[in-house]
């Protein structure tokens, strides 16, 4: 196993077009890395460079202490999984995980009893003599990471591995990636564009948008301290809300209400020198509150929405409305009586209250 | 219901006159061709039936053995190497080289000209173009070397039509596959072997079996090229049935010879298939 490390990696293509722009990272041993972004943001270019699959335009990349701009995919002992699987239609479960060691003339016991080790973790011990087509979708992905296991490389690298399976599917195999990171103590560089698999799996995510990283922390500060208006409308399902306010020097003046901020949030505004002008503020709607329900007495200035759209998730319940010319949605309890049309009293908890700049999108307070 | 009838009638009108002209020059002379073989018709003038005596005469008659010989050894040697040739023709075409579609466009060239046209081009090559430069007498007059030159010709038409099948195959393997052999180490040779080959093994069956049928089939090459010479060393199965059959007062025997070859192309087509399906992966 061993570590990574990526300086100034630009990717350009012949035509122009600059597909992952100064991409810096050092990645540590062990680690549970989610490259994630909407896509073409450059998360799997990254991913490819990294498995030698696309050249580098620039800059420096390491896997442990050596430099593999120039080496090849096969000598970079890295293994992928990919969003197809990419399994050898010809080839038996068995061949398909021993082809690698096989390759490299491997004595023949040493193979067997890889390819065995690996089937046991998976679960593959019955279906070894089956070829790829008789497999289900589930299974196919385990013989990929089978495949990757068998070899055990430095790093694994893994290209939306589960995006074609079922959700049910998807959440137990996220599931069991996880516990194989744990059990295999493997470096692994994970792409998605789901936002859930890369909170779930990652010991630090890097978000990604139009080829430039955004941020880089573990998915609990990415969540709440977001670094610029994308992270914070990227992470978390549904979205955060955002709104356009004026800074009066105290509190935040939207839709003619004025919030009154946290001293410490407001103190922060007034430091940076945005005192009378206008800010984006983002709320999560965890943090809109019915303010019928829950009458907490840190939920100040209530104000009255008209319900749009009802949405019964089963534990909580959505409710959409628009407020200062933006549309908002608010995840309150069971409890809520709200129903489409009605005017509900609403409330923001303004301890959890995320400020923008208006201009750089960049956070000023969480 | 109205529409049925005249779906009805179009399907008559289409298919009839089809039917009659495949049943006229199709059906029928092989028919007749069959009754032939029974008797001792020269081609004209009157014939007696005289039972499987072609058929036992066939095998005794040198010049038909000869043939036999020469055509196998032919579309043998003349398979393998169409086949190796256009597996390394289409590999370098589905490269990312430049003039990719222009040069798959000149490399097809061969299979749109007639095959006359090609044996009499290569005809003038072998007569007087070769012999100039090396200073020898023409591979087509030398009874041990024309049948190569034949091989040749054959090759260079075929290839054509073979690369393409090919091509089309090597398309059908998934680009991630081959990214993640070479993860796995396959380069070169080893990915052509583990990962290519087996890949595109139904398209590998289909060309050795319409190739080995189409040079077994020979003919216009060697009626540009040698007709039948020198000393009949070029003398393929189907030339024989013609040349004998037609203008040589033999057209009963080489009946005979006809529905024995049709038999032998079928069985060799069929053991074909069968061979080299049981290597065929299911995928």
């Amino acid at each position: 196993m061993a570590g990574l490390s990526l300086q100034h990696i630009w990717k350009k293509y012949p035509n122009g077009y600059e597909a992952v722009k100064d991409f810096n990272l050092e990645i540590a041993d062990k680690e549970f890395i989610i490259f994630v972004g909407p896509s073409g943001c450059g998360k799997s270019t990254t991913l490819r460079m990294i498995a030698g699959l696309e050249d580098i335009s620039s800059g420096v990349m390491k896997i442990g202490d050596r430099v593999v701009n120039d080496v090849e995919s096969k000598d970079r002992d890295i293994a992928m999984v990919f969003q197809n699987y990419a399994l050898y239609p010809h080839m038996t479960v068995y061949d398909n995980m021993g082809f690698a060691l096989k390759l490299k003339k491997t004595p023949k016991d040493q193979i067997d009893k890889a390819v065995r080790e690996a089937a046991k973790i998976l679960e593959l011990e019955k279906v070894l003599d089956r070829r790829p087509a008789q497999l289900s979708g589930g299974q196919r992905q385990r013989v990929a990471m089978g495949r990757a296991i068998v070899r055990n490389p430095r790093v694994f690298l893994m290209d939306e591995p589960l995006s074609n399976l079922d959700a049910k599917l998807r959440v137990q195999m996220r599931a069991e990636i996880a516990r194989l990171h744990d059990r295999l103590g493997a470096t692994i560089i994970y792409v998605t564009h789901d936002q859930t698999e890369a909170m779930t799996l990652g010991t630090r995510i890097v978000v990604m948008k139009d080829g430039i990283i955004q941020q880089v922390d573990s998915p609990t500060i990415l969540y709440n301290q977001p670094g610029n208006l994308f992270v914070a409308g990227f992470i978390g399902s549904p979205q955060m809300n955002f709104f356009e306010a004026a800074f009066n020097g105290k509190g935040l003046e939207a839709g003619g209400i004025e919030f009154a901020l946290p001293d410490e949030k407001a103190a922060v505004l007034r430091e940076k020198g945005y005192t009378d002008k206008i800010v984006i503020a983002g709320i999560r709607p965890e943090n809109v509150h019915d303010a019928k329900v829950e009458s907490l007495q840190k939920l100040t200035a209530p104000f009255s929405a008209k319900v749009n759209v009802f949405e019964l998730l089963g534990s909580e319940v959505l409710l959409y409305f628009d407020f200062a010319d933006a549309a908002m949605s608010a995840k309150v309890g069971q409890g809520s009586r709200a129903a489409v049309g009605d005017e509900v009293s609403f409330a923001f908890d303004m301890e959890k209250i995320h400020v923008f700049d208006k201009e750089t999108e960049l956070a000023i307070v969480h | 219901m109205k529409s049925q009838n005249e779906r009805r009638r179009t399907f008559l009108l289409i298919s009839i006159p089809i039917l009659l002209l495949f049943f006229g020059f199709n059906t029928l002379p092989l028919i007749k061709g069959f009754i032939y073989s029974f008797t001792n018709f020269r081609g004209y003038g009157s014939y007696e039936w005289v039972g499987w005596r072609n058929y036992a005469d066939l095998f005794t008659d040198t010049r038909v053995g000869n043939s036999y010989w020469f055509t196998f050894k032919l579309a043998i040697v003349a398979t393998i190497l169409i086949n190796i040739l256009s597996l390394i023709m289409a590999l370098a075409l589905n490269s990312k080289i430049r003039f990719k579609s222009f040069l798959r466009g000149m490399y097809f060239i061969p299979n749109i000209l007639g095959a006359l046209v090609v044996g009499y081009i290569f005809s003038y090559i072998f007569t007087y173009i070769l012999p100039a430069i090396t200073r020898t007498a023409s591979m087509l007059a030398d009874k041990n070397l024309a049948w190569i030159a034949i091989v040749i010709v054959c090759a260079w038409q075929s290839i054509a039509m073979n690369t393409l099948i090919y091509i089309s195959g090597l398309q059908t393997v998934p680009e991630d596959v081959y990214e993640a052999a070479s993860l796995d180490g396959a380069t070169g040779w080893n990915k052509f072997r583990y990962i290519t080959f087996p890949l595109i093994m139904p398209f590998f069956t289909i060309n050795m079996v319409l190739c080995m049928k189409n040079n077994l089939m020979v003919f216009d090459q060697i009626m540009a090229l040698t007709n039948g010479g020198p000393a009949q060393s070029t003398e393929s199965i189907s030339f024989l049935i013609y040349n004998n059959g037609m203008a040589g007062g033999q057209f009963g025997f080489q009946s005979a010879n006809a529905v024995i070859f049709f038999i032998v192309i079928v069985t060799v087509s069929v053991l074909q298939m069968r061979f080299l399906n049981k290597r065929e992966e299911q995928l």
